[in-house]
């Protein structure tokens, strides 16, 4: 392909190879910035119900969670009750001299204030400079209240966002008490990080759920998407783990097999008809449930056969071109693209970014080794100076793009306007979800009959103004 | 700080010492950013770890800025940055954004720098050279204090380094603070409402510290002869400052902020009196008195029903403080708790003033939390709320009938901001209440399906 604005262009393998050398990590400091080690372990920890996460920290450091976490995400779409974002305000004298004192008193006030179940101190830049012994202070504190107290080292300078997430999942073992029985046919669903609901999204939870239970399969906790402390101190009683996304679960899912034992399903995420079934078989056929998976599967699929003959004929022979900017990340990327190959397209990956690829090695290579291994194009804008927004520039690479290759489709979402059909795949539109298992392949089957039947409707002058400005194309 | 009621209410006591709160208020690093995006033309440069990012991210909405305009910077600073220091890898940032085209960047240290004792200002200075916009450091860690303390420190840099000294003065200027400092999740729309009548009146704005304020206005603000501070909870600092450095008079001092009839009026004679436009205020005020009575002749307000019925008010001083006289003078409710997340001595001096005027008692809680609304609100009891959608669920289990979100943030989406400010203003706050009420007659429980 011949454009300039390519910085990149070859497969996951070949690409995994150049990140792994250090060759593209990005130049510009202030290119792309995802959320930091706090953030992340916050999430996975707001996760538990009843839970007090108190942040040793001055108080900019809860506000994202305090405000689109728990309000907005949490009691606004989800209905879940307001819980509290508790935070030591650490100031200028703290800083100086030490917060511990003030600390110790914290945890006692927040058990006194809230009679959580749990308490987990958070340590943030500040406390994480000054020394703060929040492991210590945990200690002593949990001899003073009636709940069990851990810290967290996660200060923001300490780790990128993906250590976030897995030193709570490693804290969160901590909880796990040795197993009184087995629970037959039950599991867990490990990796979900998004405040007291379970999943980031519920209907594709929701979807994973109904399947699991049509073949008879219990589920004891989703660690950390609404359990309970009760449900983590009985993990390990499960016959095994499992993710809706190998990624999402896997330090979690490779820590409690190691330690405890307890197998982990390995599988992708359920988009289209064979990792769905893959994902189902994963968990049953280790549960000794394979029959009943396979009746349950054999059902869901002639329910969904008009649906998988009209993507079959309507992505046979067309280049999917695929691009997640939304939450953006390179599994939902990568899976996406294994379904269009199912489906006879041939997908085409456009700028994932390297940085997350390094961020999710073992999962990448998983995904390599179950043959997925897609065409990747990765482009100028990419790397450029600000924060990972939609920018014109990618936007038109993209479009340039689009026009190299015969037969395009854009999977993507409806905030980029390529010069082909737009199969909108946002996750902000509760009109098309689920997207995993069966019912998302009905939705994914609407939105491919969308995309096609009205391509030659006009697109939003309105919209792509907004996002791109006006003088464009 | 609580006054009033007793602190004892069902089964719950309040612990004597605050060692763990749950806060309403960002920290220090977000006023700044809040501030330093207020000028137009310029970029910000957050040196911190990543995740501060998300409180500049907060900062932009906050200010309204367009992504396509205002671009924000991160030095992402990791472990090394902490151990060895993060000056290099500023400098590096700021090389790397040397051809953007702006008039400024503001760059902002956040706790991690600041304690490991990178010298912003030293490393702007030597890279000034190099650059052809004005680089501006803000030291301005969170744990200097709340997002109004950042507010503060960031006008005072912002002054004090970028004002021209100026001694002619533009007779009937006026220079506008911290219009940002106010807890109405539209308050451009109250801004907007000052710029207005300062125009009807024939006052030229010099500066807005800081709202879409291009570097130049910044620059010639010390021949503002007036300054009007936009808000209680921030801001009054810069004010004195300018007094004492460029002999800045503020008017309206000591008034509260022009929400509802009683404080429009006030605030607009003060105005008259100063820029000896008294007629023309007083015509404002008739115009505008007559509209509104006018408008709710026509619109029915539902608020008239809620005669005496108690009432809360969760919000910051700008706007918590002026609701008090709104809420009870014209909608004839009884505040019984006022809860405000600021505790400086002239938000209480002023709140205590305008509730002896109102001979009003009461539960007054100062510095509050999202914990002692809670508390407070169990042991209150009122029957309404103005607030946020936070105490739209801290309600959650009480007597509440309305909790009516007046202040960020709230559940109805805005797309054309709305000011609470001046007389239009005591309409939009009437429509909050008006939607409420509808809500409130919906049954959660009483429900069967059609037929159809």
């Amino acid at each position: 392909m011949e454009n300039d604005s390519i910085v990149f262009h070859g497969n996951l393998q070949q690409l995994l190879e150049k990140v792994e050398t250090g060759e593209m990590i990005p130049k510009l400091q202030a290119s792309h910035a995802p959320m930091c080690k706090f953030f992340t372990a916050y999430y996975v920890i707001s996760g538990i119900r009843h839970v007090v996460p108190l942040v040793h920290g001055p108080t900019g450091c809860p506000l994202y969670m305090s405000d689109f976490v728990r309000t907005r995400e949490c009691c606004e779409i989800r209905g879940v009750p307001l819980e509290p974002t508790a935070c030591t305000a650490l100031d200028e004298s703290h800083v100086i001299y030490g917060g511990e004192g003030k600390l110790l008193e914290a945890v006692k006030e927040a058990y006194a204030k809230y009679h959580p179940d749990l308490i987990v101190i958070l340590s943030c830049c500040c406390s994480g400079i000054i020394g703060d012994d929040v492991e210590s202070i945990a200690k002593e504190a949990e001899k003073l209240v009636g709940c069990r107290v851990l810290a967290l080292r996660s200060e923001g300078f300490g780790g990128d966002f993906r250590s976030g997430y897995e030193d709570a999942f490693r804290l969160i073992m901590d909880l796990m008490e040795p197993p009184q029985k087995k629970m037959k046919g039950t599991i867990n669903i490990l990796g979900a990080r998004w405040g007291p609901s379970p999943t980031e999204f519920n209907w594709d939870m929701d979807e994973i759920e109904r399947l699991l239970s049509e073949i008879g399969i219990k589920v004891n906790a989703i660690i950390a998407g609404g359990c309970t402390v009760e449900q983590i101190r009985h993990a390990r009683e499960v016959e095994l783990n499992a993710s809706w996304c190998y990624d999402w679960g896997q330090k979690l899912g490779d820590l409690m097999q190691e330690r405890f034992g307890i197998p982990y399903s390995r599988t992708g995420q359920p988009y289209g008809p064979e990792a769905t079934k893959e994902w189902l078989l994963g968990v049953a056929t280790p549960l000794g449930m394979e029959e009943q998976a396979l009746e349950v599967i054999g059902r869901e699929m002639r329910e969904v056969e008009p649906d998988l003959a009209y993507l079959r004929q309507a992505l046979v022979g067309k280049t999917a071109i695929i691009e997640i900017s939304e939450f953006p990340g390179p599994i939902r990327a990568l899976s996406l693209a294994r379904m269009a190959a199912e489906f006879g397209a041939h997908p085409v990956v456009i700028n994932v970014h390297p940085y997350t690829i390094k961020e999710r090695m073992p999962s990448i290579r998983f995904l390599l080794e179950t043959g997925v291994n897609p065409e990747i194009v990765l482009t100028k804008g990419l790397f450029r100076l600000g924060s990972f927004r939609s920018s014109k520039e990618t936007e038109d690479e993209l479009e340039a793009i689009v026009k190299e290759y015969d037969n395009p489709i854009f999977f993507g979402n409806s905030g980029r306007f390529p010069p082909c059909p737009v199969v909108n795949l946002t996750l902000m539109n509760p009109a098309f979800q689920p997207q995993y298992g069966f019912k998302g392949i009905k939705n994914i089957a609407a939105l491919v009959r969308q995309a096609l039947e009205n391509k030659d409707l006009p697109r939003s002058r309105l919209f792509r103004g907004m996002l791109y400005g006006t003088g464009t194309r | 700080m609580e006054q009033g009621h007793g602190k004892e209410a069902a089964g719950w006591s309040t612990p004597s010492t605050e060692q763990c709160t749950d806060p309403y208020l960002r920290c220090a690093f977000n006023g700044a950013a809040q501030t330093a995006l207020g000028v137009s033309g310029s970029a910000l440069l957050a040196h911190s770890p990543q995740g501060c990012e998300y409180l500049v991210n907060n900062a932009f909405a906050s200010q309204e800025c367009d992504y396509m305009e205002t671009i924000t910077l991160c030095t992402k600073l990791c472990v090394d940055e902490i151990v060895h220091g993060g000056e290099d890898i500023l400098a590096r940032t700021i090389r790397d954004a040397k051809d953007l085209p702006i008039s400024a960047l503001f760059v902002i240290s956040a706790c991690g720098p600041e304690i490991v004792g990178d010298d912003i200002v030293s490393v702007c200075e030597a890279l000034q050279p190099e650059v052809k916009f004005r680089l501006v450091p803000v030291p301005c860690a969170g744990f200097r204090g709340s997002q109004y303390d950042g507010i503060d420190i960031a006008l005072d840099t912002i002054i004090k380094r970028l004002v021209k000294n100026n001694d002619e003065k533009i007779p009937g200027s006026v220079c506008l603070i911290a219009p940002h400092a106010n807890a109405n999740p539209t308050w451009i729309a109250d801004l907007e409402w000052v710029r207005q009548v300062l125009l009807r009146m024939g006052v030229r704005v010099v500066a807005t510290l800081t709202h879409r304020t291009p570097l130049s206005e910044i620059e010639n603000m010390a021949s503002a002869e007036t300054s009007l501070l936009l808000s209680h909870d921030a801001g009054q600092k810069a004010a004195d400052y300018l007094y004492a450095a460029y002999g800045t008079e503020q008017v309206g001092n000591g008034i509260p902020l022009p929400i509802g009839l009683t404080n429009t009026q006030r605030w607009l004679t003060a105005l008259g009196e100063r820029f000896d436009t008294q007629k023309i205020a007083e015509g404002m005020v008739a115009e505008g008195e007559k509209m509104v009575m006018a408008t709710c002749r026509r619109k029915w307000p539902m608020a008239r029903f809620l005669y005496r019925t108690p009432a809360a008010i969760i919000a910051d001083a700008t706007v918590g403080i002026p609701l008090v006289r709104f809420v009870t003078e014209e909608m004839e409710m009884t505040p019984e708790l006022v809860a405000l997340y600021t505790s400086q001595r002239s938000v209480q001096e002023l709140l205590e003033r305008e509730l002896k005027s109102l001979r009003l008692s009461p539960k007054t809680v100062y510095g509050t939390d999202v914990y002692k609304t809670r508390m407070s609100l169990l042991e209150v009891k009122p029957r309404v709320v103005f607030g946020s959608t936070i105490e739209r669920h801290a309600c959650e289990g009480l007597p509440v009938a309305y909790v009516v979100e007046v202040v960020r943030m709230i559940r109805q989406f805005r797309m054309i901001n709305r000011e609470y400010f001046g007389y239009t203003g005591i309409l939009n706050l009437f429509e909050c209440v008006q939607n409420e009420w509808t809500m409130g007659w919906r049954s959660k429980e009483r429900r069967y399906e059609a037929k159809w």
